[in-house]
């Protein structure tokens, strides 16, 4: 055994993750987006510090009052301080967001590699299956799968997962056949080395970072999704309160207290702007042939 | 292969380019691949142009058209063709001149075709860029250009696609595209490379009696010097961006001056030689554009170096017969082969 | 070409069926029952067992799956869709109602975002200007991380609460008042338009850099045609062929717009009776809009695929006379 690891560890692969990094960083639009991202996660969890007013502190001679100094964003129908709705709805939209992102990764990373694998008539089913949602809008597919499972944040998590789940095992799939076909691999392979090492020290951290690049854009549209289903009002249900149920609340009284939609939806965009931005450069800065 | 005795018309040169630079900027410094280029091209005359990879031999072809990639920029020099400073044209005038008057045949038949319009329509294309004929009278001469290139019932070829072709045939294309506005200069940037020898061979044909039959002046430009010697009556040879020894083809190849054709001549494996003796390649790397070394650029690798080489940059020393080189010891090796 | 046609064609039906059956088993798998909604809703309180099962026979639910689905399927080649679970009106004539409203504003926001997205990227390709290509860039990432719904409140607060300029909801038909329809039909047209030509210009440019460093565009400038003409001879017909599976994304983002976009602006389409019928649990008229949904998508992509045939000539002619 002690001769075989010695060997393997001869055979080297680049390692593409710590350099990565700080190359990603030197990109203006990177080190902004991932500034911007830490800033969203860091007010979204350090809620109960970071925020102005306590969660659920409503003033009842200030309902839909508009920006002031005192309370940024405007107040709600509640005289609540919508910076505040804002923070704690981040929470979950993020929440969200981050624990579909993680199945859709999970499930699509299993159902990838399995098929690159396998390859023959099992890869063609699997990525088959994969296909036939391609080029469907996420938007249809998440209500009909909001008819069928019901909406609460837990089957929105369950949904959103499901709907992210093949374009990332496409490119799961995708990502470990090239790894198959590298010398290095085929190296360790016939130097002997038992399975669950080569996947452990050569497959699995040459595609993790594929994958964690594509992560960060999955979690943008996980974002944008939520936002829309609870837009109209079949995603988040009250009294949990995310930054698309913010918007529906807004949305309702969009003639009188125009601001209270508009700043939640700012927040939207630039949250999946950011994450899309850094997605997009941590995949060029990890395939070259992108540049 | 026959070599039409060289022509100096009595109305000049048909192409005098004088050091013509290139650079190319970049956020992390600029760099200059072709630093001062001079040449003439008399009317009917074969010039080559030959080198190592990297040398600046077809920045130079993409130099004189005005077809550098983004960001390269012609930064000196000038490039008169009939006696008109290309550098000075405005782009329209640019245009009329580029297959006009001066025409390229690039390396890459492969790819230098539009996929998806017929071969016969590029022709037609060409012809009617530079003349105001009909379409049918521009058809019927692509047909017979294509004929004249050597390509079997040129009718029914006119309507194919270019993936229908082989690369030989597909340069043969673009050689009845290059010519057919009648250009006085056909430059021809490796035209055989990406083909297999016994078509190499086919289209330096085809290449050798269309220029003959239309008074062209040839600029070949090739790393291959069998090549050069067979086809052309002048031979120049470029070292890292500037020309280093100009000479007609013959006593290039036989008395070669500057070490670095010598050199050249020395890696070439012939028939005769033992098997056994090793390739004499040249040691080390050509030098990259940005980090050329102090004094003659070819002193690191050069066997006869002298002191001065690494310091000062050698001036174009004009020999006896006529022809050039820049090498501290023109002279001396002149002297020493003749 | 002819195999090409037939080959695509039989794999388009062949998607179609399975969509449906996708379908159909999606919305029959469900947990949570139309009949409890409706007997629930009428009465108001707990339903009896019998009412249920009156209800359900009267559905056709107590029947076996397969013979649901093959009932569905009958009846769909007969143009019978079924009946709302909800309001017992036929399908077909919910959607017909509702249809114009959509139709109208999907071609309108097509046409608008093709002629946002396809005259920009031209410009970009000929002038080549730093500052308008990163204007370009700045729209595209923009564009592409704002929700519909965020663009169209925003619309509707510049140009409906502080201009008062336009009308910020509703629907007047095309038939009835042309201008009125169009007024109506603006701002969510325009809604719908940022968010097709924003991924459109996005794969518009990167085809066009592509098809830019590709060899036979220096050949033709070499050959003396002007800029414009290499950009329009050239440049533009091969760019658009990878543009072209672009389009069927596009399409397939139409449809999902369109849904926010009514409702955001309250206009009564198919996509505010996708929302409406998803929050009855109606799944009868759900059923057979996704399908609607998925036959357009299909059928869209069926019309590029032969599009594509007819453009490029390497599918339409094959390589077979090489010859020295």
């Amino acid at each position: 055994m002690t001769s075989v690891a010695a060997s393997l560890d001869v055979v080297v692969s680049p390692r593409r993750r710590a350099e990565g990094l700080v190359r990603l960083l030197r990109r203006p639009a990177a080190a902004v987006s991932f500034v911007v991202v830490s800033a969203l996660v860091f007010g979204s969890v350090a809620a109960p510090l970071v925020a102005p007013y306590p969660k659920n502190q409503f003033d009842v001679n200030h309902l839909f009052g508009p920006p002031t100094l005192a309370h940024p964003f405007g107040t709600d129908e509640l005289g609540r301080d919508l910076l505040t709705r804002v923070l704690y709805g981040g929470r979950t939209s993020l929440e969200i967001a981050a624990l579909a992102t993680a199945l859709a990764m999970a499930v699509g990373a299993v159902w990838g590699f399995t098929a690159a694998f396998h390859r023959g008539w099992l890869d063609e089913l699997l990525m088959r299956i994969a296909d036939l949602t391609l080029g469907m809008p996420v938007i249809l597919l998440g209500l009909v799968l909001v008819a069928a499972f019901g909406s609460s944040t837990k089957s929105i998590i369950l949904i959103l997962g499901i709907l992210f789940t093949p374009a990332t095992a496409r490119l799961a799939r995708s990502s470990l056949l090239a790894e198959l076909e590298t010398d290095y691999y085929l190296a360790a392979v016939s130097v002997g080395a038992p399975p669950w090492r080569i996947i452990l020290k050569e497959l699995l951290p040459n595609t993790t970072p594929v994958l964690l690049a594509r992560a960060s854009i999955v979690a943008a549209d996980a974002i944008f999704v939520e936002a829309s289903l609870s837009f109209v009002g079949l995603g988040v249900q009250p009294p949990a309160a995310s930054w698309g149920t913010l918007l529906e609340r807004g949305y309702s009284v969009l003639y009188s207290s125009y601001w209270y939609p508009i700043f939640p939806g700012i927040v939207i965009l630039v949250a999946v702007l950011a994450l899309n931005t850094l997605g997009d450069n941590l995949q060029r800065v990890l395939d070259p042939a992108r540049r | 292969m026959t070599q039409t005795a060289p022509n100096p018309a009595a109305d000049g040169p048909v192409l005098e380019v004088r050091d013509l630079a290139v650079e190319f900027p970049s956020h992390r410094g600029t760099v200059t691949p072709v630093r001062g280029v001079s040449f003439t091209l008399a009317r009917r005359q074969r010039l080559g142009i030959v080198g190592e990879s990297g040398a600046g031999k077809s920045l130079t072809a993409l130099a004189l058209m005005r077809l550098l990639p983004f960001p390269g920029r012609v930064v000196g020099g000038e490039v008169r063709l009939g006696g008109r400073d290309l550098m000075r044209l405005s782009e329209r005038e640019m245009a009329a001149v580029r297959g006009g008057r001066m025409a390229l045949v690039y390396q890459d038949p492969m790819s230098s075709l539009n996929p998806v319009h017929s071969v016969g329509r590029q022709i037609v294309e060409a012809i009617r860029a530079h003349e105001d004929v009909s379409r049918r009278v521009a058809r019927a001469r692509a047909v017979e250009l294509l004929g004249d290139v050597g390509l079997s019932s040129p009718a029914r070829r006119f309507e194919s696609y270019p993936h229908q072709f082989s690369g030989g045939m597909r340069q043969r294309v673009m050689i009845a595209m290059a010519i057919s506005a009648g250009p006085d200069v056909l430059i021809a940037d490796e035209p055989t490379t990406a083909l297999d020898v016994t078509t190499q061979a086919r289209i330096i044909d085809v290449l050798s009696r269309l220029v003959d039959e239309r008074d062209m002046a040839v600029l070949l430009i090739t790393h291959d010097l069998g090549l050069a010697a067979s086809f052309c009556e002048d031979v120049h040879v470029m070292y890292a961006g500037r020309i280093v020894e100009q000479s007609p083809a013959e006593p290039l190849f036989a008395r070669p001056v500057h070490p670095y054709t010598e050199a050249l001549l020395n890696a070439i494996c012939r028939l005769d030689h033992d098997v056994d003796r090793p390739i004499a390649a040249i040691p080390g790397q050509p030098p990259l554009p940005q980090h050329l070394p102090d004094g003659c650029p070819f002193h690191p690798r050069c066997p006869h170096a002298i002191a001065v080489c690494s310091r000062e940059v050698p001036d174009l020393h004009v020999l006896a017969d006529g022809r050039t080189a820049e090498c501290h010891l023109a002279e001396a090796r002149a002297v020493a082969a003749a | 070409m002819g195999s090409y046609v037939l080959k695509r064609v039989a794999v388009s039906i062949a998607l179609l069926i399975i969509s449906s059956i996708l379908i159909f088993c999606l919305m029959r798998v469900i947990p949570g029952d139309p009949t409890i909604t409706k007997v629930a809703g009428a009465s108001g309180n707990a339903a009896s067992v019998r009412a249920l099962r009156a209800v359900r026979h009267e559905l056709g639910l107590d029947q076996s799956l397969p013979a649901q689905y093959v009932h569905w399927v009958g009846g769909i080649l007969r143009g019978d869709f079924g009946e709302s679970y909800y309001s017992q009106f036929p399908v077909t004539k919910l959607i017909s109602q509702r249809i114009g409203a959509t139709l109208e504003l999907a071609v309108l926001s097509l046409i608008i975002g093709v002629l946002m997205a396809v005259p920009a990227a031209v410009i970009s390709a000929i002038w080549r200007n730093r500052a308008f290509d990163a204007l370009l860039s700045a729209f595209t990432a923009i564009g592409m991380a704002t929700p519909a719904f965020v663009t169209g409140i925003v619309l509707i607060v510049v140009f409906g609460v502080k201009l008062n300029l336009l009308p910020t909801q509703g629907y007047v038909s095309i038939t009835h008042h042309p201008i009125e329809s169009l007024k109506t039909a603006v701002l969510p047209s325009i809604t719908l338009a940022i968010a097709i030509a924003a991924p459109l210009l996005r794969i518009l440019d990167a085809s066009l850099d592509d098809v830019a460093s590709a060899p036979y565009i220096r050949t033709a400038a070499g050959k003396g045609l002007l800029r414009r003409q290499v950009v329009m001879r050239h440049l533009l017909p091969n760019a658009t062929i990878p543009a072209l599976t672009m389009l069927g994304v596009i399409i397939g983002s139409l449809l999902g717009g369109t849904v926010i976009v009514e409702y955001v602006f309250a206009r009564p389409g198919l996509g505010t009776l996708v929302v409406d019928s998803v929050f009855k649990r109606d799944y009868a008229v759900l059923q057979t809009l996704v399908l609607l949904a998925a036959a357009t998508f299909i059928l869209s992509s069926l019309a590029i695929d032969l599009l594509y045939g007819v453009i490029d000539p390497r599918l339409r002619v094959r390589g077979s006379e090489a010859a020295r």
